[in-house]
């Protein structure tokens, strides 16, 4: 391969750039088979919550054409025929498998960005062993994450992390790369382009990708060609900087630190339908303690919080109502309280008697850091009297509910949680708690 | 499954503002104990069963067979996936889709899998090692 010339060269000043993707491959479905080695080679599909739509599939579910995102309803007959094995989503086992993937990777680089649950960017510039067989160590890092965790993954590398991605996506989709695929050398990144449609480049989303082709931009190879001006015209900056990515420039760094996220959706289909606002109201304001949670765990408050209520896509013949509405809040927050009440007053308008509801959920937006204590009194009380913050009352309770799940709760959530979304497949959580342990046989 | 929330936090009726002190330090008086010095830490136990935790599992023992190892039924054994399987550890193998304890033997070339237990034949591995291999035992935690 002709990457080795200018790496090589001692006129070269700093070592090529040398990024890698490791992504698991069927995150869930290898979870799942870590403590179940029955399943390995068997069709395996994991549902989402509520065990409504395909959101895992193992090769063998994907060879029979099952495509991600099916509602279970749509499969039922493939799933009998060809007995798969269906799972609800574990979450706790998936988030400790991630957390030890991503700890066997770290020692593989100094950086490591965590993308998602299941894929990590690692910067593998100047890694000695690395620099000498990219390929050596890739399989090296295959190798490790398998054995340590159980999960099977693909390594893709390039100069780039579009590249990085790309190459891993190569990877996974052809085995003869033996799961480990480097597009550092141009010429071998050209001939792969020429084959990969434009639409599975990392950052290129259905409409852009639609759009690209009505103008002739068919492959990789065709986007990678374009000039990034005529393409910052017509498109934006972010597809321009592909364009420079897919020629080897990079202009996306690696992230360290996830940053925090702008937005927390929090929403669930139900169980059962419900038809009761006061049900509904406990719904919701269960999905406002959550969503308070999750900005309270990245010490942030929000200043407007979206709530909707639906009923159900999937029978048209009953009446359909769906609604959402937004309330900026005079002060941002991040107490539960507040959330409840604002998404309460807005429900109050919304909802409509005589419907089947089934979803609802809340969104929080504008999201900032949360200010130092000592700005905080300047907020003072919101219109009903109410502190709009306790600070130290909220961080009390996630403190006791990480210790004592579910031990503390703001009472407008309710007792009665029958509408609770459906997980009558879930596995074990073999890894987080002590009564489900895996068993062994002594044979 | 029922939760059944113990505690149930009302919203205050009659709220006020509380200021509560960021930090609250100990007035000393008196001589210093003589064994601040020496105070480090506690004793932890996954110091001493877990050598890596990415790669450490726990799994519950099931039946008899490996009694001479010191597995009984219901024992808790920790179980280090990155460790090399060598001969004469105790391993955890997938056999036949099941997750089974064994003593790793080696004999005449070949890999065997062994009780503890006279009653019980040695297996012999026809698959490769590393396909059958889940993990290596290191230690059991047996309660008295």
């Amino acid at each position: 391969m002709g990457r080795g010339d200018q790496r090589d060269s001692p006129a070269v000043m700093s070592p090529q750039r040398l990024i890698a993707l490791v992504d698991c491959n069927n995150f869930y479905v290898s979870c799942e088979r870590v403590f179940r080695p029955d399943l390995i080679g068997k069709p395996v599909a994991v549902l989402s919550n509520n065990d409504g739509c395909v959101v895992a599939r193992s090769a063998e579910v994907k060879k029979l054409g099952i495509k991600m995102g099916v509602p279970l309803f749509q499969i039922q007959q493939l799933v009998n025929q060809h007995q798969i094995k269906l799972f609800s989503s574990n979450y706790a086992l998936y988030a400790d498998i991630s957390m030890r993937v991503m700890v066997t990777l770290e020692e593989f680089a100094p950086n490591l960005e965590v993308y998602s649950i299941d894929e990590g960017f690692l910067d593998l510039t100047g890694v000695y062993p690395c620099v000498k067989d990219p390929i050596a160590y890739g399989q090296l890092i295959r190798k490790t994450v398998v054995r340590t965790t159980g999960i099977p993954v693909c390594v893709g590398l390039g100069p780039t992390k579009t590249l990085a991605k790309l190459a891993n996506f190569a990877a996974k989709k052809w085995p003869q790369t033996g799961g480990v695929l480097d597009l550092s050398d141009p010429v071998r990144r050209e001939k792969l382009m020429r084959i990969v449609p434009v639409g599975e480049v990392w950052g290129i989303g259905p409409r852009t990708a639609a759009k690209l082709n009505q103008l002739g931009i068919h492959t990789v190879g065709d986007l990678a060609s374009q000039s990034g001006k005529r393409i910052q015209a017509q498109f934006n900056v972010v597809v321009a900087r592909t364009v420079m990515e897919l020629n080897g420039t990079p202009c996306l760094a690696l992230e360290e630190i996830a940053p925090d996220k702008q937005q927390i959706v929090c929403s669930r289909s139900f169980s059962r339908r419900l038809t009761e606002y006061a049900e509904l109201s406990q719904a919701m304001a269960e999905f406002c303690s959550r969503a308070a949670e999750k900005l309270r765990k990245q010490d942030s408050v929000t200043g407007c919080i979206t709530i909707f209520i639906r009923t159900s896509p999937f029978n048209p013949d009953e009446p359909q109502y769906q609604r959402a509405a937004s309330s900026k809040l005079n002060a941002a927050t991040q107490d539960t309280r507040s959330l409840i009440a604002t998404a309460n007053q807005m429900l109050k308008e919304l909802y409509r008697p005589g419907y089947n509801y089934q979803k609802c959920g809340v969104q929080l937006s504008h999201i900032q850091p949360e200010i130092t204590p000592g700005q905080m009194d300047v907020f003072d009380l919101m219109v009903d009297g109410l502190s709009t913050e306790n600070r130290h009352l909220m961080k009390a309770i996630d403190r006791i509910n990480r210790r004592f799940p579910s031990a503390v709760s703001i009472a407008a959530t309710g007792f009665d949680k029958s509408w609770k979304p459906k997980a009558e497949r879930i596995s074990q959580r073999y890894t987080t708690d002590w009564g489900e342990l895996a068993g062994v046989k002594c044979l | 499954m029922l939760i059944m929330p113990t505690t149930v936090l009302y919203a205050a009726s009659n709220p006020k503002t509380v200021n509560l002190p960021l930090f609250s330090g100990k007035v000393s008086a008196g001589f210093p104990s003589p064994a601040d010095d020496y105070v480090e830490k506690t004793l932890d136990l996954n110091e001493l069963l877990v050598q890596k935790p990415a790669a450490t599992f726990f799994v519950r023992a099931q039946g008899e067979s490996m009694r001479g190892a010191g597995i009984h039924p219901n024992d808790i054994l920790v179980v280090d996936r990155s460790l090399e399987p060598v001969p004469g550890r105790i391993v955890i193998c997938a056999l036949n889709g099941e997750l089974v304890v064994k003593r790793l033997k080696r004999r005449g070339g070949q890999w065997l899998l062994g009780s503890e237990n006279p009653a019980y034949r040695d297996i012999i591995l026809l698959e490769e090692l590393e396909i059958v291999i889940w993990g290596v035992v290191t230690n059991v935690i047996h309660p008295l």
